[in-house]
This record gives structure tokens, C-alpha cells and sequence, in this order.
């Protein structure tokens, strides 16, 4: 048992939430702030997600058990149950689906640098290179096919970028966990205030997310 | 006489209207070809006025041959994002219908055997698929596709309802004498008339 062992006894946020509702908290905060910010996210680290299926399965189990037994006591608390597993269903589809759309909507600029792949979940960089590989296979045969050699590629970097990006610019609402200096950049003019905690701010994402990044505020 | 970038234009303004549209409308394979076939004579002039100068091209000495060389390019670059513009807003709707578990093909081919008074009446090939051949392709392999990474993920339903459950019951009005029915909180019995709530599942 190390220092850190001890503080962890003694941290009164530790042991009062368990596992599974810390689970649910970290997936809500991260269906949010993927539902509210314009690029994708990084996938949640710590295999989160297993765990969250895993809790799912389980439930589902024990739904299946309960089924069986007709004692009318346990008939509510099935319907609990089954009304919490349906939401935390939802939560994950949800979750998922936002995040697929994004990666459909810009597949190459999420493709393109290997910082911005690691974002995404292994069976998602699955699924954004094989629907890249369909789209471009699907021009090819449609029309691609037929131009010059030199017109065949899809990033043509003469003139305008022909890769779309997400518009990091877009305006988003964030929550301040902690007291701290806030910059906007505005249209005519930058913003600056010194922000409390608990006040709810709109800003440009790019100005928004060094401090969502260091866990100075959340998206609300 | 029609401009360069003109076939582009309406391919561009077909997929505009296909945004609004609840269906796919046909396939354009004609304006498609034109196009292309217009990429094709745009470069093939180029590279018939490029072939004098054997490669050592100056354009400040010859402005007239240099404006062409610049219209051509941009025209052929605007012909083909116009393309892929038309292209992906077709394949945006046919995921979209995959996502929803429409069977893409199956309607075309209800299209088809229904199409026929439609077809008399406007005089045009209504037999022909609303998807050219290559769209038929990708709805397949996309379908596949979607149903890899949703295998991944079996107990969440991936492409369930996106509205957020509010209710584990539904109301169901009973139209037909059925009994009793099973369900997993005991027996109901469902008599003609009477409203029931029902597990959302059944």
C-alpha cells in the first residue's frame, strides 16, 4: 500500500460512488459533450466502454431470470429495471450514433493524421475506412473511372482544399467546473472575463476547448 | 451554345432538389456521362495545346494560351466536384435509408412493378431502376457494412429509436379478440374495444 492507496481511503468522493454509477456519470458527460461539440471527441480511455457492456449484459440477465418468477414483488422491480436498462441503452445509442454521424460527415479529415485517428475506437476506424474505401470505389465506377489519371484522386490540393472539415468555429455552451480567466474571440471584438464557477458560458469551440480539455469546464 | 460548367450546374442543382425529396428521384446517367465526357475534351485540349511547346510553356509570354490552359483546369476541377457533389448526395440518402432498415432495393423494385401507369403516362423508361447499377452495388455493400459494426454492439440496438424512452409501456388498442395474452408481468385479457398498455417490446 502506497501514499496514494492511503489518500484514496481517506477521499470521502472515492468510496462514497460506486463503480457502475461512476461508469453512468463518465458515459452522460460524454453523450453530452459529444452531442454538443462540432468535431468528434476522443473515445473515452479505460476501457470504459467494455465495462459498460459488460453491466448491460449483465442486466439483461438478470431480467431474463427475474422473467421466470411470477412472484408480483419482483414484477416492479423488473419494471425498474427494465425501464433503467432501456435508458442506458439509449444513452450508449445514442452516444454512438452521434459519433458515427460526425465521422461519416468528414471520414477523410478524420482519416487524414494519425493524431485525429486515434480518436476514434478501433471498430470505428474499421467502419470509417471501409465506408471511405465504398464511397471512393462507388465514384470510380460511377464516373471517377473515366477522367485523366491525374483528376482521379479525391483531395485534390490545387486551389481549395477539397477535404471538408468540422467547423471549429461553431459556437457551444460550456459550464465552468472551477474559477478561471475566460477568452472569446468575437466577430468585432474579443471577449475576456474572469469566469466563477457554475457559469454558463457561450464561445467558439476552439476557444472553448483548451479549458474543456483541461477539465476547467464542461459542455453543457 | 451551353457553356462549360453548365452540366455541371444542373447535376449540382439535382442534388439540391434530391436534398428535399422524401424518395430518390432517377438516376442521372445521361447528364453524368456529358459531363465526364466534357472532363475528357477539356483535358484532351489541353493537351493538344500544350503539345507545341514540348513542355517548356511560358505563360507571361503567351497570355491568350495561358487563359485557356487556367479556364480549362478550373472548368474540369468544378465538372468533377459537381460529380462527387451530385454522387454523395445520393449515397447520404441511401444510408440514410439503410440506417433506417428501408430496404433500398426491395422498394426499387416494388417501384418498378407499380411504376407502370407512371411510366405510360410520362412516356419515359419508368421500367429503369431510380438507382443506376454502381448505387445498387454500394446499398449492398453498405448494408453490410452497417451490419459488421452493429453486430458489435447486439444489446444496444444500434439503429433503435433515437427518441429518448420515456416509458417502458405503450398503449394498444385492442382490435381483435385475443384472449389472454402472456406477458412477462402475468395475463392480461384482451377484449375487443378495451385499451391495454403493453410492454413496449410486444
Amino acid at each position: 500500500m502506497d501514499i496514494d492507496d492511503i489518500l484514496r481511503e481517506v477521499d470521502p468522493t472515492f468510496h462514497s460512488i460506486p463503480k457502475e454509477k461512476q461508469d453512468l456519470q463518465e458515459l452522460t458527460r460524454a453523450w453530452i459533450a459529444e452531442r454538443s461539440a462540432p468535431e468528434l471527441l476522443p473515445w473515452p480511455p479505460n476501457g470504459l466502454f467494455e465495462r459498460i457492456n459488460d453491466n448491460i449484459k449483465s442486466q439483461i440477465e438478470k431480467v431474463e431470470e427475474m422473467t421466470g418468477d411470477m412472484d408480483p414483488r419482483t414484477n416492479f422491480a423488473l419494471i425498474v429495471i427494465q425501464t433503467e436498462l432501456e435508458r442506458y441503452k439509449y444513452l450508449v445509442r445514442s452516444y454512438l450514433r452521434a459519433r458515427i454521424a460526425k465521422i461519416d460527415k468528414h471520414t477523410l479529415h478524420y482519416l487524414s493524421t494519425d493524431n485525429l485517428r486515434s480518436r476514434l475506437s478501433e471498430m470505428e476506424l474499421a467502419y470509417a475506412t471501409r465506408h471511405q474505401a465504398l464511397l471512393h470505389n462507388h465514384y470510380l465506377s460511377s464516373f471517377l473511372s473515366s477522367f485523366p489519371p491525374q483528376l482521379q484522386n479525391l483531395n485534390d490540393a490545387a486551389g481549395i482544399n477539397m477535404v471538408e472539415t468540422p467547423d471549429l468555429d461553431a459556437a457551444v455552451f460550456i459550464r465552468l467546473l472551477k474559477d478561471v480567466f475566460v477568452e472569446g474571440r468575437g466577430v468585432d471584438s474579443d471577449v475576456t472575463m474572469d469566469g466563477r464557477e457554475s457559469d454558463i458560458v457561450i464561445l467558439r469551440w476552439s476557444d472553448a476547448k483548451p479549458l474543456v480539455e483541461a477539465g476547467q469546464a464542461e459542455l453543457v | 451554345m451551353p457553356m462549360y460548367g453548365d452540366l455541371g450546374n444542373k447535376l449540382a442543382l439535382h442534388a439540391k432538389r434530391t436534398q428535399n425529396l422524401a424518395h430518390l428521384p432517377p438516376y442521372q446517367a445521361e447528364l453524368v456521362r456529358a459531363v465526364t465526357r466534357e472532363v475528357r475534351d477539356l483535358d484532351k485540349e489541353v493537351t493538344t495545346l500544350l503539345e507545341p511547346f514540348q513542355g517548356s510553356f511560358d505563360p507571361a509570354a503567351d497570355h491568350a494560351t495561358a487563359c485557356t490552359l487556367l479556364v480549362n483546369h478550373l472548368s474540369m476541377r468544378r465538372n468533377k466536384r459537381c460529380l462527387l457533389a451530385y454522387h454523395r448526395t445520393r449515397t447520404d440518402k441511401l444510408e440514410e435509408h439503410v440506417w433506417n432498415g428501408v430496404d433500398v432495393l426491395d422498394l426499387v423494385a416494388q417501384q418498378q412493378a407499380g411504376g407502370g401507369n407512371g411510366a405510360a403516362i410520362s412516356g419515359e423508361g419508368g421500367a429503369s431502376s431510380s438507382l443506376s447499377p454502381q448505387e445498387e452495388d454500394y446499398v449492398r455493400q453498405y448494408g453490410d457494412l452497417l451490419a459488421a459494426y452493429k453486430g458489435q454492439w447486439t444489446d444496444i440496438d444500434l439503429t433503435g429509436s433515437l427518441e429518448p424512452p420515456r416509458d417502458l409501456f405503450i398503449d394498444v388498442r385492442v382490435l381483435k379478440d385475443a384472449g389472454e395474452i402472456q406477458t412477462e408481468y402475468g395475463y392480461v385479457a384482451a377484449v375487443h374495444g378495451s385499451s391495454r398498455i403493453c410492454c413496449a417490446g410486444h
